[in-house]
């Protein structure tokens, strides 16, 4: 294999769980052998999953402000820039917060969950392709950072409730860093390789 | 020989196609300093509007006020709330510049003008493609701020031209990095002087 960083040619051999294997000369990490790797892929995805549906089904967060009342979502704060005329970003926002965990997720169970009974699911490599290319623009750790400015500018002028849907999102993020990191990219390409000759 | 950028698989380049996960197989992105340079000239002109233009508009009863990132950085300064403002600074202004900079500083240094060694190019990239989202913190808080903030009469905040400019700068940067090749690094350095000893 080569190294990503410096193309260095480098013969790869099989690793023992749990350790790295480092490039002899730029030091980057060529690839690594995660402590069960499918397993774990799988599981925080579902999770995920699950979590994503409690993010988008009850309450986020409440404002209360002399007798008003107003309520927020990561679809709802994209909904309301594409409604008060910032529709790019208001698109940009749901790409980045929305569509990409959700598709990320879904990927790594369809790749993970057949590969665990050594088996690769149709189009499996195609996927694969493509959650790489969505994997940069997953943002929801920034989102939570914008939520937390958010309520530092809001602070003095209402009262704020979080609500389930709030700590969903932080135990999503958790879930989604977790999945992501469960998997070395180049262990799944090589899996999927084995499962499909 | 090639690598894959997707996959990692090595194979010959006259297939075209990787064998394994079907995309096209060069031995470095094709004109990568051409197009990291073209995006990033298109961000620094964007960072500009970006900083100028408000961010968003509050409408109170007393009146409307538009405010940019800087505005909004130096009023939580003002309150007290240092931690904030300093995210705020990090996130907003410091890293776009610090991220069109540094890719600059590479592109020079995989087109020969600047000799600065590769190991520590190669760190300089690693963190430029891992700080570039965080950026887009700013567009979250109008976002969110517009969505809470309806508050009929009493006070609404609608997005600023800024917002768009913002969340632009910030997909460039991020494009930008993409696709620069940090291979081109170590092809000078083969260039300049005799392939390095490999410790084992």
């Amino acid at each position: 294999m080569v190294c990503h960083f410096c193309d260095t040619l480098h013969e790869a051999g099989s690793l023992p769980e749990s350790t790295a294997a480092r490039c002899v000369r730029c030091g980057a990490v060529l690839y690594q052998n995660r402590a069960a790797s499918l397993v774990r892929a799988t599981a925080f995805s579902l999770t995920a999953l699950l979590l994503m549906v409690v993010v988008h089904t009850f309450p986020f967060l409440t404002m209360e402000t002399g007798g008003m009342r107003t309520t927020l979502n990561p679809a709802g704060a994209a909904r309301a820039l594409i409604d008060e005329g910032s529709p790019i970003v208001g698109w940009a926002v749901a790409l980045f917060t929305i569509v990409t965990p959700l598709v990320m997720s879904l990927a790594l169970i369809y790749i993970c969950g057949p590969l665990l009974f050594g088996r690769a699911a149709p189009g499996s490599m195609t996927v694969a392709r493509w959650m790489s290319l969505t994997e940069p623009w997953n943002m929801i750790e920034v989102f939570l950072l914008g939520v937390l400015v958010s309520l530092m500018k809001l602070g003095k002028m209402a009262e704020l409730h979080f609500g389930v849907g709030f700590w969903a999102f932080a135990l999503l993020m958790v879930c989604m860093a977790a999945a992501v990191a469960a998997i070395d990219r180049h262990e799944l390409w090589d899996r999927l390789e084995v499962a499909k000759s | 020989m090639a690598g894959c950028h997707t996959c990692g698989k090595v194979s010959p380049v006259s297939l075209g196609k990787c064998p394994r996960c079907g995309t096209e197989l060069h031995l470095r992105k094709p004109g990568s300093i051409q197009k990291t340079a073209a995006l990033l000239i298109a961000a620094t002109l964007l960072y500009i509007p970006a900083n100028l233009l408000p961010i968003m508009v509050v409408s109170e009863i007393g009146g409307t006020t538009a405010s940019t990132i800087l505005e909004g950085m130096v009023e939580f300064w003002k309150t007290g709330a240092y931690p904030i403002a300093i995210v705020i600074f990090t996130a907003s202004i410091l890293i776009p510049l610090v991220k069109i900079v540094a890719l600059v500083w590479l592109c020079a240094a995989a087109s020969g003008k600047v000799h600065p060694s590769p190991a520590i190019l190669g760190k300089v990239y690693f963190f430029t493609e891992l700080m570039g989202r965080w950026s887009m913190v700013d567009v979250f808080v109008v976002g969110i701020l517009v969505a809470l903030v309806q508050l009929g009469a009493f006070m609404t905040i609608t997005p600023g031209p800024g917002a768009l400019a913002f969340c632009g700068v910030v997909v460039l940067t991020m494009f930008a990095a993409m696709s620069f090749d940090p291979r081109l690094l170590w092809d000078r350095l083969e260039i300049l002087e005799t392939p390095p000893t490999i410790k084992p």
